[in-house]
């Protein structure tokens, strides 16, 4: 529950500026001309700064102050009041300023990784867009809205993803993100609808839980649906892996700030809504998803695909907390994962980006993202090297980095959730602490086969480091996965984000920072002990088959429902309508040529008549004054005659 | 038969020629004498019948005016000839046809 206070001015408008600004740069993009374009590259980043900046201003303000709220009316249903409201407390703040600084510096990463792009100004049209939908989710304080700007995000996904839409996966990527999204958010309009039919409200502030009785848990469901498109959870995580295809910095801001983060926001932003049985049902979910995603990790050699199934595994770590009681700690890891995925696809995405460029230039042709390929390109490509260290690290959870602190948080919440007497819920904390010992040997073999060993196909490409532009955003996110952005203790995660965003203060566990210590540690030596074994495992490498078997249980019969239906359509329906259309005709034409021959020939047989006996009639008068003078003399004989007789 | 009668039986058959003439000929000028012929046979006729009334002088009075008029009728008759052989180069009626249909 939320108090109802309203903010200073100054405050407002600092609010106004982050979540507006945004939108204003995609505008801006869409009006630029084609001859202005390269003004895009220049006028988008710094709008998205100055958004930044304002959205540091407000967090820093809002920091530990009540929750803000404001709102003014927006439409009328009946006697129902819609509300456009905002509402801002620590964790929207929070949030606010994760997806302001990571859009800017992927914005400004984007300059450099999309120079040479011919639809610059789409792409940064959609960025802006992207941006300001995810500020909207972030900063709305009614679940109406927030479903709109939920559907924003899914559009402007689809934009980014199928951004390079001449090739065939990339367009195939983005209609299926598009689709797994709009199957989770069917559940969330459901959901809505139970909120609604409960609550008789959207407002976050107006809702009171417990007035809700059987419409709480179809309400949290019907929500947790939308999330598990959102945030690419059990069922509907197939999308997260294809939406590689889109352009780099994009799958950056999709994984760290904008798309996925939106579903794990959502679940703590409305976390006293869910019932007792559906934050199990969601704690279930997540550690589904954490376990697949991070096996699934295990098994692919596309580097951005790692990258993908890691984020899934994140994701499903964050929703397990979520169910786990946890949101202070799911949104904690979110943040911290934010910073160091966007780094960590920064720098894949500088890899990708030099090595096409060499590439280019020496005409030579390889996947560069498949890491079998790579090797030996920490002299190459040093800044990049570090910067993927760093936020691998923090992603492994290595001590003295964010991730270290936010996963411990999590594990706390686990083993607190888990109880001291053993039942099922050790095999959810289990699972935890599976995902966190194999997110080491995943990270740990992406890093090892793409910067160290020797240097394979690469060898003979003259790989020079990326642009400033690209270097500059990594730095910043480098810095950004460092422990003091959770804490200056590095062993305590009770730092000041955490103790704000209204997690525990105590230790529980007071062994438990040493223990994932020495699990990760454990996990990294293993990794190191068996990092030149080549993995083999198509279990893995297919995720589980799990999209085989989508594609076989849901597509291919959806795909044979559509053909059968269309076939019923073009045969039978059609086929309906164009035979009465056969009738219709027929009968047209028999009452056309029954009105043409016995309704206009009785007409005309009258006019004919009339005709015929006029011109009989006229024969006496027509042929000369003389044949008339002699039938007058004829008639007149003809009368005289007849007088006589 | 009082030689009255066969007066009358003569404009009788002199009628009959005149009308024969009227609708037979072609040529407009005949049928104008054939006009006259029944003109005169009308004459004729109003003379035998004063003849046989013999009162007053009705009958003569009658021929004479009808003989005015009928140098009228010839007159202005054979002007029209003339006009209409002027304009339509032709004096058959059946040639002068420009009202029909």
């Amino acid at each position: 529950m939320y108090a109802n206070t309203i903010p200073p001015e100054m405050l407002i408008n600092g609010i106004l500026a982050a979540l507006l600004l945004p939108l204003f740069s995609a505008i801006v993009c869409l009006i630029v001309r084609e001859k202005y374009s390269w003004l895009v590259a220049f006028l988008s980043p710094l709008f998205l700064m100055v958004s930044a900046a304002s959205s540091v201003y407000v967090c820093v303000e809002m920091w530990g102050a009540p929750p803000a709220s404001f709102s003014f009316a927006w439409f009328l249903i009946g006697d129902q009041e819609m509300q456009i409201s905002l509402l801002l407390n620590n964790t929207s703040a929070l949030m606010m300023l994760v997806v302001t600084v990571v859009s800017f510096l992927v914005h400004v990463y984007s300059i450099g990784y999309m120079a040479d792009d011919a639809a610059q100004r789409r792409y940064f049209c959609m960025l802006g867009l992207f941006t300001f939908s995810m500020l909207g989710i972030v900063a709305t304080g009614n679940l109406l809205l927030l479903f709109m700007f939920w559907e924003l995000v899914g559009f402007s996904s689809y934009m980014l993803i199928g951004h390079w839409y001449e090739k065939p996966e990339a367009a195939d990527a983005a209609r299926r993100a598009f689709i797994f999204n709009r199957v989770g958010d069917a559940g969330f309009v459901v959901g809505l609808m139970a909120v609604w039919s409960g609550y008789g409200t959207f407002n976050f502030i107006d809702i009171d839980p417990s007035a809700g009785g059987g419409w709480q848990v179809l309400a949290g469901i019907g929500i947790f649906c939308g999330v598990i498109g959102k945030s690419a959870q059990f069922p509907l995580f197939g999308w997260l892996p294809k939406a590689m295809e889109g352009p780099t910095p994009v799958s950056a801001l999709i994984h760290a700030a904008t798309m996925v983060a939106a579903g794990v926001y959502l679940l703590a932003r409305v976390y006293w809504v869910f019932a007792p049985p559906v934050l199990t049902l969601i704690a279930i979910i997540g550690s589904i998803t954490a376990i697949a995603g991070a096996l699934a990790a295990m098994g692919q050699f596309d580097m951005k695909r790692i990258l993908a199934y890691s984020t899934m595994s994140q994701l499903g770590l964050m929703v397990m907390a979520v169910g786990m009681g946890a949101p202070s700690a799911a949104m904690l890891h979110l943040v911290t994962h934010a910073f160091f995925k966007a780094g960590l696809f920064l720098a894949a995405g500088s890899v990708i980006h030099t090595l096409h460029q060499a590439q280019h230039h020496s005409h030579n042709s390889f996947d560069v993202q498949d890491i079998r390929n790579l090797g030996g390109l920490r002299k190459r490509l040093p800044l990049t090297f570090i910067a993927f260290v760093i936020c691998g690290s923090a992603l492994a959870g290595l001590p003295f980095f964010s991730g270290f602190l936010s996963k411990e948080a999590i594990l706390e919440a686990t083993l607190t959730w888990a109880g001291n007497t053993a039942s099922w819920r050790w095999l959810l904390a289990g699972s935890a602490i599976v995902v966190a010992f194999i997110t080491p040997l995943y990270t740990f073999r992406l890093i090892w086969k793409i910067f160290m060993n020797d240097e394979r196909l690469t060898q003979k490409l003259n790989v020079v480091e990326a642009p400033v532009v690209m270097r500059f955003p990594l730095l910043i996110l480098s810095v950004a996965s460092l422990w003091p952005v959770v804490s200056f203790n590095p062993f305590d995660f009770n730092g000041w984000i955490l103790h704000d965003l209204g997690g525990s203060s105590q230790h529980l566990f007071p062994w438990l920072s040493m223990a994932s210590a020495a699990w990760i540690a454990l996990a990294v030596a293993l990794a190191y002990v068996r990092r030149s074994a080549g993995i083999h495992a198509p279990l893995f490498y297919e995720a589980f088959y799990f999209d085989k078997l989508i594609h076989r249980t849901v597509e291919v019969p959806t795909r044979m429902l559509a053909l059968t239906t269309r076939h019923l359509d073009t045969k039978w329906i059609d086929g309906a309508i164009h035979t009465s259309a056969y009738a219709y005709t027929i009968v047209a034409h028999v009452v056309g040529w029954f009105d043409r021959f016995v309704i206009d020939g009785l007409v005309d047989g009258f006019a004919w008549s009339a005709r015929t006996i006029g011109y009989s009639i006229r024969r006496f008068q027509r042929d000369g004054v003389q044949l008339y003078v002699f039938w007058a003399l004829f008639a007149i004989i003809i009368f005289i005659i007849w007088t006589l007789l | 038969m009082t030689p009255d009668y066969e007066l009358l039986i003569l404009g009788a058959l002199l009628f009959s020629v005149g009308l024969a003439t009227v609708i037979i000929k072609r040529n407009m000028i005949f049928v104008l004498m054939g006009i006259e012929l029944l003109l005169n046979a009308s004459v004729l006729n109003l003379v035998a019948f004063n003849r046989i009334h013999n009162d007053a002088p009705t009958g003569q009075v009658f021929g004479l005016f009808v003989i005015v008029i009928a140098v009228c009728e010839a007159a202005v008759g054979l002007a029209i000839v003339i006009q209409v052989y002027r304009f339509y180069q032709s004096s058959v009626p059946d040639q002068i046809n420009d009202l029909k249909e």
